[in-house]
């Protein structure tokens, strides 16, 4: 139930700051299960690597997974980081941008 | 009869025009709003397939390369465009239907907003020139700003605005990549670009043309809501009215879709483009679906939901076999379909009960059965459960990266119909099976019957679809096998 908990104080935290209410059951649950679909899928995602190199994917999937496992509970960060506010979505949009065309312009035969 | 062509595009656009000038004749904007609705979905079905050249400048042959030039706009229309030009009828005429029957007065200021994005999503499906669709993708931006400002709901006009401004970094970064193109190529016909890149007369690893990729790539992720965009799609989804936001995701699948064909045939020899596509695709299964687990809004957790069923369009078309797209474009359809019968049926609870909080929310199910059930059923098919659409597209998914040797990619479509399963469950039990909370006022007992009527006609869709998806299926594979040769 340790990881419950943990759980339910972040949800009931983050309830407090952002949406007013009772913190129910089911938002628990649903945090819950965000943050484990989140940890596997971003894992399994990773073994992909192995198409370049099975040793990198190897290492890249180890070191995901235990950084991802003790930096748990995850989610209300990655919701703080995609809030409503237009600073945030104009400064991901300019990096996502900047990555895209530095990717391609140096990197763009080598895939 | 390939007149009609032009007309899918041109129908709209004046009846449009024609709802914005008289729209303080009230009688007369609603009846010239709905035949025009009704003609919309008839137009594509009664066309025949073919090219039109606008202008009447047909094709020159360049005696020197043996290159097939095209100096007129190119429209063409195959089984693809029909099937989407024809859903987007549909649906268009079923927001329309429930828009007018709403509402005593209506606005010719909104139904000008609503057309003109049917006419700009249509145009960017039939186009083959690269800047005409550059233009109609920003006249459908403008009208999604239009509809999602005009909406009653807080804040609306503020989301709106902030979408307007991401715009304006999204939609001038395509154009100065479509700049790059005509420059090299001398053309924006793509496919006179695809015949000089075939030709070898264009370097495809010179640095300009790959900035050309990273630039309009950019732009379609704005038109997509793929990440970074995510966040603002599903937000102008949560801040439209319920059938506008049916109508808006719409526009944004078939913006995407077909901004990214166009993409495929110019760039698909370069292996890194299908490589970005799977990479932005996944991280939108695995972001929306994630986000949408977290949500208390249902207005919100349908957008990301739809955000995150937008990766799996991405992810078919980025394994790039004719499997997979046609898997893709299925799904797309599908989407289009589902997605609108949750923002119509979860509008249907907003306008019973004032509340969008699913933990203020209770036993609708006694209330409201036919909502509920027909949202069941739309639920289970944006999860994949059979026999319905969404199953048959996300099995032909499954199968395509399975054969391409990609099991991760499987899995993780796997993964996210589990995830969209365990949401739509959450949500559903929230609102319609747990006990009525005792503040909550049921204010309006009757869903209006336009709601339900557009409700009944999309969920037969999804059914015939799950049941029949050879009637579709088989004809894009057609379209698909063509691109590809």
């Amino acid at each position: 139930m340790k990881l419950y908990d943990q759980i339910f104080n972040v949800v009931k935290k983050f309830k407090e700051l952002f949406s007013p209410g009772p913190v129910t059951n089911a938002d628990v649950s649903g945090s819950l299960t965000a943050e484990i679909f989140l940890i596997v899928s971003i894992v399994i995602a990773s073994l992909l690597l192995r198409h370049i190199n099975v040793l990198l994917a190897g290492l890249v999937t180890l070191i995901l997974a235990i950084v991802l496992i003790f930096s748990i509970p995850l989610i209300p960060k990655f919701k703080i980081e995609q809030e409503d506010s237009l600073e945030k979505m104009l400064f991901y949009a300019i990096i996502v941008l900047g990555l895209i065309v530095i990717f391609l312009y140096w990197g763009g035969t080598l895939v | 009869m390939n007149e009609l062509i032009p007309l899918m595009v041109i129908v709209p656009m004046m009846a449009a025009l024609l709802l914005s000038a008289f729209s303080k004749f009230n009688r007369v904007i609603k009846v010239l709003a709905f035949v025009v609705a009704i003609i919309l979905p008839i137009i594509p079905i009664a066309s025949n397939y073919g090219l039109h050249f606008f202008g009447g400048y047909q094709p020159m042959v360049d005696n020197v390369t043996n290159i097939v030039y095209h100096p007129a706009i190119t429209y063409s229309f195959t089984f693809m465009q029909q099937i989407f030009i024809a859903m987007i009828g549909i649906l268009t005429f079923l927001v329309i239907f429930i828009y007018l029957t709403k509402y005593k007065k209506v606005s010719g200021s909104y139904l000008f907003l609503l057309f003109m994005g049917t006419a700009s999503v249509t145009a960017l499906i039939l186009t083959d020139d690269i800047f005409h669709m550059f233009v109609f993708f920003e006249i459908l931006a403008l009208a999604q700003v239009g509809i999602v400002a005009a909406s009653s709901i807080d804040y609306s006009t503020e989301m709106a605005l902030k979408y307007m401004i991401l715009g304006s970094i999204g939609s001038p970064m395509m154009l100065l990549g479509i700049g790059f193109l005509l420059a090299m190529t001398g053309t924006v016909n793509v496919t006179d670009i695809v015949a000089i890149i075939r030709g070898g007369l264009l370097d495809v690893t010179s640095p300009v043309f790959l900035t050309s990729l990273a630039l309009i790539f950019f732009g379609w992720l704005y038109a997509s809501g793929l990440p970074p965009f995510h966040t603002i799609k599903s937000g102008i989804y949560s801040k439209a009215e319920p059938h506008g936001a049916a109508l808006l995701q719409s526009f944004t699948v078939i913006s995407m879709i077909s901004i990214v064909i166009l993409m495929f045939r110019i760039y698909s020899y370069l292996p890194i483009f299908e490589f970005l596509i799977v990479l932005f695709s996944v991280i939108a299964m695995i972001l929306g679906v994630s986000m949408a687990l977290t949500q208390t809004d249902f207005r919100r957790m349908i957008g990301f939901l739809a955000v995150g069923e937008l990766g799996f369009i991405g992810l078919g078309i980025g394994l790039g076999t004719q499997f997979a797209i046609t898997a893709g474009l299925f799904q797309a359809l599908n989407e289009i379909v589902i997605t609108a019968l949750l923002f119509i049926g979860f509008g249907a609870i907003v306008h019973a009960t004032n509340e969008v909080d699913t933990r203020k929310l209770g036993g609708l199910l006694a209330y409201h059965p036919k909502v509920g059930i027909m949202l069941l059923i739309g639920g289970l098919a944006m999860a994949g459960v059979p026999p319905l659409s969404g199953f048959q597209s996300k099995l032909m998914l499954v199968q395509a990266s399975l054969n391409c040797g990609y099991p991760e990619l499987s899995i993780l479509t796997i993964m996210v119909s589990i995830a969209t399963f365990v949401v739509f469950v959450k949500t559903f039990y929230s609102m319609f099976l747990s006990p009525k909370p005792h503040d909550l006022e049921v204010v309006d007992n009757d869903v209006p019957r336009a709601m339900v009527f557009a409700m009944a006609i999309l969920l037969i869709v999804i059914i015939a679809l799950g049941i029949f998806p050879d009637i579709v299926t088989n004809g894009i594979s057609n379209y698909v096998g063509g691109m590809l040769l």
